[in-house]
């Protein structure tokens, strides 16, 4: 529909060729050219802006056309839809060559601001942005001529600060500082008249405005904010909205004890040391300096902003308004306390005044974390016990509101910019992490990228296992909010059901029967807990099962295998014996304990075999010390069917490191125990029973159980005639009926070929013990997906040692 | 401080069209890369990643895209919507958070500076898509031929790249005063 129109206008504009725009810009020249013109130039522009914006690579214009552009959107007389489009080419162009545009000779503050906006869009000429800064100064502090507001005129500067904070000199800010004090504190508390020029609200009689009101209708009975309503608006209130809107950025950029510093952290002002509990008064504020006294202003306005957020609004657009005022209002006085510490008492009373009144209110959640930032940096300061306010915010907030996603967005920004609050093991920040991952559950497309970089904060000793688990049951959780939303009796369609398509009635049952309901607690907890309650969860992710498939679920599935790996990584910096060993068996129970959707099951056992072979090198030892886990794990032929990623791994490690080059407490005994377990699981595999079968077991599986087998052999070599006796069997597995249908020529090619070298390598006993039991040494291998890398090419050498070629020199 | 307004049709697997993501009007306000061709490819870069969320969003909440034209602006208060974070160097020079909101068969994103006023931000996209839904019929081909008419209404609620606290009364005077744009 719409969007095939869109994509052939597009496709048009795209294909011009250079001579068809030329003639065309001629013709739009023309058109300029001419004494007024008209729709049908405004036509020409708009077809002429679509080429140069659908172009990828800059187009050219003729140096005649350009001039003209800049000319007409000059010229008083030229209508303001032809003076949008001129400025629209010009922006499109930039960086224009030979621009002759200067703001200087302009008066007319609407066409300023257009043409401002060209020139801003300049490029680095910094020269051009304070050209610009220099005469909307001088704008803002002369008298403007008569017609013409002051309202075009700070946007303007604020976008000149955000480009060259330097454009302005200390004593220019003062100046702007002191008006913006004035304006902020003095505008009218009239309404203004309506323009007599004529429209709906024309009157000839002069007729007396009334006082502004409050968003509740009430009259106003203090100085106006961006919170008063009237019908008309007088200058100076317009004035007083622009101010508020970029005040937080002057703060920023010139409230700070040094000129021009855009952070406002900066502590230079915490010398100002003495505390001062009786504010300053307003008489004496006429004395204090531009800087202090806009200072002053502000925290007033802010103040009374926040106040007015108190009322009922009787639009909801204002509602929203007193929302984002309050966010804005608590920022800004964070700032000013930052700098200038004597408003922190102040303001610390009345914000924990405002978290009261507000704390109970879902709708006002977003305004806690400012709220919670401001404690943060100044309530020691203030002596204030802010505990309660945190509790709130990380026990009760993520528990309820979930499934806001601009919430769920914000906090876990605020939590990336405290992220040295989680380091004390002890605080609510640390402890309250299951909380977070709700967030994640539910808004996983956004918030992974944000989860990446505060996780390494999480974890530590004492939260790794929990948070491992968490990770592994993220879906399940997703799953599980799902339930548990559909059971509140909320009925906000915004709320919407993971999948509406699902009726999961048994899963809506068993939240509420008992029988489940600590099953269903314990995920969905909002603090860590101490004890494992992780069996648990086995009947209730069989119950959840239903909603597996749910999109919802599904792209929080996508998170996990990311979140997983850079747990591993993190983990393997500060992890102990002792963890390290918890973390493999862990792996071994959990990889059949996960959530039933397929590709996630598949990826988890990708990620944790690899990972399992981290720990391996990482910890060699942990073979010898786990041995029982192993043997059972590695003896159980079903894993190869189930994980075949993961027992390939364990088998594979097994092999490597069963060796007291790697642990001087590996005996004989255990050695061969692991060789008696995977020898049976071989035999089991490559059974051929003439009736029955064969289920296709993983070739990757047979060749690294044959492989493990031979390393065992090497290192006890009364082994070695059942390895080799073993392996001359697997000429006949591999050609038999039974197996030829089941795998296919390259496979059984390779698992023969594998047999082979390896029965060759056990003909020279010593060398085959020199290949399989190598130094300890790490950069020696890099662990990729097939296990078996390091081996070729040892195998290889090997081969041809064995075959007839003289001259051949190993090594 | 907003860098940059996009207006897109995210294109791709939403059944109203298909296709890639295309950029329909985008207004820069940010410091101007090097060269005119990467600040192109830097709202390429947003509107992408706005169209992949919209898309993600859409499968997850299970509700099929409306299928009429909004007539007013009340329904975007339910429109699909929502925050991310693009890192520093990708593909602004530093971190920027995008605020989006979706129609029929256009999104519109805001690309603000860290640390902006959200609420705000999100408020004021909400604004602007309503104006621009109400104003441009349809939407998307439209905005191409009608840059001006963005650009009115951009100039009004967003001048500068400058987020305005402006209430219901002070929008309605500032519509008043500016008149309505031009067919």
């Amino acid at each position: 529909m719409g969007t095939a129109a869109a994509e052939s206008f597009l496709k048009q504009a795209r294909e011009v060729q250079e001579d068809e725009l030329s003639r065309f810009a001629a013709r739009v020249a023309a058109q300029l050219q001419g004494p007024e013109p008209g729709p049908e130039a405004a036509d020409c522009l708009q077809r002429l802006h679509l080429v140069l914006a659908a172009s990828k690579s800059p187009r050219q214009l003729d140096a005649q056309l350009m001039e003209l552009l800049q000319a007409v959107l000059c010229s008083p007389k030229c209508p303001e839809q032809i003076q949008l489009l001129c400025a629209a080419v010009l922006r499109e162009m930039s960086p224009c060559d030979g621009l002759h545009l200067s703001c200087h000779r302009i008066h007319d503050t609407r066409l300023l601001s257009l043409v401002s906006s060209v020139l801003l869009a300049q490029g680095e000429e910094k020269a051009e942005v304070s050209a610009v800064g220099q005469r909307i100064l001088k704008a803002l502090e002369g008298r403007l001529p008569e017609g013409q507001s002051s309202r075009y005129l700070l946007p303007i500067l604020s976008n000149v600060i955000s480009l060259s904070p330097e454009a302005l000199t200390e004593e220019q800010t003062n100046v702007v500082s002191k008006k913006m004090a004035d304006w902020l504190r003095y505008a009218s508390t009239q309404q203004g008249v309506a323009q007599p020029s004529g429209g709906f609200f024309s009157n000839p009689r002069a007729r007396q405005p009334g006082p502004v009101t409050e968003v509740d209708g009430a009259i106003a009975t203090d100085f106006f904010t961006v919170l008063s309503l009237g019908q008309h608006y007088t200058e100076d209130q317009w004035l007083n909205m622009q101010t508020f809107s970029m005040l937080r950025k002057w703060l920023l950029c010139y409230g700070g004890k040094e000129m021009n510093t855009p952070s406002s952290g900066d502590k230079s002002e915490t010398d100002r040391s003495v505390m001062s509990v009786v504010p300053t008064s307003s008489a004496s504020s006429r004395l204090l300096p531009p800087k202090e006294r806009l200072r002053e202003k502000a925290f007033e306005y802010c103040q009374r902003l926040i106040e007015q957020s108190n009322r009922q609004a009787l639009k909801k657009a204002d509602g929203d308004l007193q929302k984002a005022c309050l966010t804005e209002a608590v920022t800004i006085m964070d700032i000013i306390c930052k700098q200038d510490s004597s408003y922190v008492y102040r303001a610390a009373s009345f914000l924990k005044i405002l978290h009261g009144r507000i704390s109970g209110d879902a709708t006002y959640a977003r305004a806690l974390l400012p709220i919670a930032q401001f404690f943060l940096n100044h309530g020691e300061m203030a002596a204030v016990d802010s505990d309660a306010i945190y509790n709130h915010l990380f026990t009760d907030i993520p528990a309820q509101l979930f499934h806001n996603s601009s919430l769920a967005f914000e906090f876990i920004l605020f939590c990336k910019d405290n992220s040295q609050l989680f380091a004390e093991t002890s605080s609510i920040f640390r402890q309250s992490f299951p909380n977070l991952f709700k967030f994640l559950a539910w808004n996983s497309p956004p918030l992974i990228a944000e989860f990446v970089d505060i996780l390494p904060f999480l974890l530590d000793a004492g939260t790794a296992i929990e948070i491992f688990h968490l990770l592994l049951d993220l879906p399940c959780l997703t799953a599980a909010l799902d339930v548990q939303m559909r059971s509140s009796s909320l009925p906000s369609s915004e709320r919407a059901a993971c999948d509406p398509a699902v009726k999961p009635a048994a899963c809506l049952e068993a939240f509420r029967s008992p029988l489940h309901r600590s099953a269903f607690q314990y995920l969905l907890r909002v603090e860590s807990v101490s004890e494992d309650f992780q069996e648990r969860l086995i009947p209730l992710r069989q119950l959840l099962g239903s909603l597996a498939s749910s999109p919802r679920v599904t792209q929080c599935a996508d998170t996990v295998p990311v979140l997983l790996e850079l747990f591993f990584s993190v983990v393997a910096e500060f992890a102990d014996a002792s963890l390290i060993n918890q973390l493999v068996v862990l792996v071994l129970q959990r990889s059949d304990q996960l959530y039933e959707i397929p590709a996630f099951k598949d990826d988890v056992h990708r990620v944790l075999s690899s990972q399992l072979v981290m720990l391996c090198k990482l910890r060699p030892a942990l073979i010898v010390e786990l041995s029982r886990e192993l043997l059972e794990f590695s003896g159980t032929v079903s894993n190869i069917q189930n994980k075949e990623p993961i027992f390939t791994h364990v088998v594979w490690a097994i092999g490597e490191y069963m060796s007291v080059s790697y642990d001087k407490r590996c005996t004989v005994e255990q050695i061969n125990r692991f060789f008696e377990t995977l020898e049976a699981v071989l035999f089991e595999v490559t059974q051929v029973r003439p009736q029955a079968s064969i289920p296709n077991y993983a070739p990757r599986a047979i060749t690294v159980l044959m492989t493990a087998l031979t390393k065992l052999a090497a290192r006890s070599q009364d082994l070695i005639p059942r390895v080799s006796l073993f392996l001359s069997k697997m000429r006949t597995f591999v050609q038999s009926p039974a197996v030829t249908s089941v795998y296919c020529e390259e496979d059984r090619e390779e698992i023969l070929t594998r047999a082979t070298e390896l029965m060759n390598l056990l003909k020279m006993p010593s060398v085959a013990q020199f290949v399989f039991t190598p130094s300890v040494d790490v950069a020696r291998t890099r662990f990729q997906k097939e296990v078996n890398d390091t081996l070729p090419s040892a195998l290889r050498i090997v081969t041809r040692l064995l075959e007839p070629a003289p001259g051949f020199v190993p090594g | 401080m907003v860098l940059a307004f996009v207006l897109l049709a995210p294109g791709g697997p939403s059944p109203v069209g298909s296709g890639p993501c295309r950029v329909l009007y985008a207004r820069s306000f940010g410091p101007p890369p090097q060269g005119r061709l990467l600040r192109k490819e830097q709202l390429l870069a947003v509107a992408r990643q706005v169209a992949s969320h919209c898309h993600l969003q859409q499968a997850s909440s299970g509700r099929p895209p409306a299928p009429t034209l909004p007539e007013d602006p009340a329904p975007l208060q339910t429109a699909p919507g929502g925050l991310f974070q693009l890192p520093p160097g990708d593909p602004f020079p530093s971190r920027v958070t995008v605020t989006w909101l979706a129609a029929t068969a256009v999104a519109f994103a805001l690309v603000c500076e860290p640390h902006e006023n959200l609420v705000l931000a999100e408020g004021t996209l909400r604004l602007l898509a309503g104006r621009l839904m109400a104003v441009l019929r349809p939407p998307g081909p439209t905005v191409l031929l009608r840059p001006d008419a963005a650009d009115l209404l951009l100039d009004r609620l967003l001048p500068h790249g400058q987020l305005l606290f402006l209430s219901q009364r002070f929008l309605q005077a500032l519509e008043r005063d500016g008149g309505a744009p031009w067919p």
